[in-house]
């Protein structure tokens, strides 16, 4: 065999040369020094030019959530609509109608704006950083093997499609409010609000349902692109000594009672979803807490959240 | 609602989104030399890819990047000329440490060498710095995939000469 040229011993160092091309190589080089040698030369080039890549390389970052169709951040969105917020208070304020609504409103804004920082703050933390520098080594490692890409992790857990259904419809149903930081969210619910501990959470929301006192959603990320709700009910005084069960006893028309809205759009998931499963009308499963009441719904399996549900904790300031 | 939107996403494009975003950032970040916007324009591509739900997303990512990232360039070259007839002398940053100079300084020569590349090994040397195989590589520039050894032996020789050289040319005595 003939000397080796510069890109088969570059293909051959990358781990890109057929198998039957890396053995001729391989006899060649046993044979030649010479080629030995700008073997030994071609490798520190490749070491040399990665090195200098690196060195202009993008600042590591966590990954951020899948956002399809939505290129900038949400926490923009949120400023672009806080400071004309902030300026309507400020008109209402000086027009002396602040005291006629109560100070009470007025102070609860406020604490609510000092912590909205708070789940940008506690996400940073929280999330996982995952360096370039570790992807790019198992990359390597694994082209030196297979010769491949590295192969791609475990995905998550498929869910069944009506789950998926179930999820949205809820998503719709549920009256989601305002961000809110997790002092407020302590403040409401009269305690820690429970959450998946180890998940970085991505925000957390005030919402409203009928037969609670305060419900309090906190979202977290199990990866990249796996957004759970952990719904935090504090059941409201009226319905405290009442034992919740799923079945919806004979409601008075004009009213809704709190075992219903515990299952919150159930009747109409069954409705319009004519293929579902009957287990799929069987109440979520659910676990409390002194006076709350904890959910997790999310895009995985219902054995998935249930586990999940095991884990919640408390969240320590 | 981010909700909405990551419920459509098909389960393995947010497989391809966990393990190619920060390649593709890394990708177009040496195109723009902008962080933010490297990662904005690699947001847009898996957006579009939501949308076009192409067969070989991957290597669909990195063309559509490669696209973006060239108009990016064209824009800012007009905004460049644009801004030389306004502003007399590049504004310099007089707040960094020197450890920061350092590594801005050490960018710009990577910078300026990567510029002294042709066109085409430079293209090769970036898809393979973000982890595309030769075969991924070759279906992306139309090279033979036989030639891609060659393309990038020549693409690391000419980058380190040039970063060795030093070159305090354009890039790095004005800064």
């Amino acid at each position: 065999m003939s000397h080796v040229d510069d890109g088969t011993l570059h293909a051959y160092l990358d781990g890109e040369l057929a198998p039957e091309e890396a053995r001729g190589v391989d006899a060649h080089l046993a044979q030649c020094p010479a080629c030995r040698e700008r073997l030994e030369q071609e490798r520190a080039l490749i070491t040399r030019a990665g090195e200098l890549l690196a060195l202009a390389a993008p600042p590591d970052r966590e990954l951020p959530p899948f956002r399809a169709g939505d290129v900038k951040p949400p926490t923009r969105l949120w400023w672009r609509v806080r400071l004309p917020l902030a300026w309507a208070a400020t008109v209402v304020l000086a027009l002396g109608i602040g005291t006629y609504l109560g100070r009470g409103v007025e102070q609860g804004r406020r604490t609510e704006t000092a912590a909205d920082t708070a789940p940008a703050r506690l996400r940073a933390l929280e999330a996982p950083i995952q360096p370039e520098q570790a992807q790019r080594e198992s990359r390597v490692a694994a082209r030196g093997t297979t010769r491949k890409p590295a192969a791609a992790p475990p995905a998550v857990p498929a869910q069944p499609a009506t789950d998926r259904a179930d999820y949205v419809a809820r998503q719709r149903d549920r009256l989601k409010g305002s961000p809110i930081g997790v002092d407020t969210a302590r403040a409401l619910l009269g305690g820690d609000p429970l959450a998946v501990p180890g998940a970085p959470i991505r925000a957390v929301y005030r919402a409203h349902e009928l037969g609670y006192s305060a419900v309090v959603i906190v979202e977290q990320l199990l990866d990249s692109s796996t957004v759970i709700e952990v719904v935090n009910r504090r059941r409201s005084p009226m319905v405290l000594d009442q034992v919740v069960v799923t079945a919806a006893p004979a409601a008075r028309p004009d009213s809704v009672s709190a075992p219903e809205r515990a299952v919150p759009s159930r009747a109409r998931v069954a409705d319009s979803l004519a293929v579902a499963p009957a287990a799929k009308g069987a109440a979520r499963p659910l676990r409390r807490f002194a006076n709350l009441e904890i959910q997790i719904s999310g895009p995985l399996s219902s054995d998935s959240l249930r586990k999940l549900l095991e884990l919640v904790q408390p969240l320590k300031p | 609602m981010p909700h909405s939107a990551l419920s459509s996403v098909p389960q393995d494009l947010a497989e391809v989104y966990r393990t190619t975003y920060r390649a593709l950032v890394r990708f177009l970040y040496r195109k723009v030399w902008d962080a933010e916007r490297a990662e904005d324009l690699a947001q847009e591509a898996f957006a579009r890819a939501v949308v076009h739900k192409p067969d070989n997303a991957r290597g669909w990512l990195f063309i559509v990047a490669a696209n973006m990232a060239r108009d990016e360039a064209r824009r800012a070259a007009r905004e460049r000329r644009h801004l030389t007839l306004l502003t007399a002398e590049p504004q310099e940053s007089t707040s960094a440490t020197d450890e920061a100079l350092e590594v801005e300084s050490d960018r710009a020569r990577v910078r300026a060498a990567l510029d002294e590349l042709s066109p085409r090994d430079r293209e090769v040397l970036l898809l393979w710095d973000s982890g595309l195989s030769y075969e991924e590589i070759a279906a992306q520039t139309g090279l033979a995939r036989g030639a891609i050894g060659t393309t990038l032996s020549r693409a690391r020789r000419r980058l380190v000469q040039a970063y060795e050289a030093g070159k305090p040319g354009e890039h790095v005595a004005r800064g």
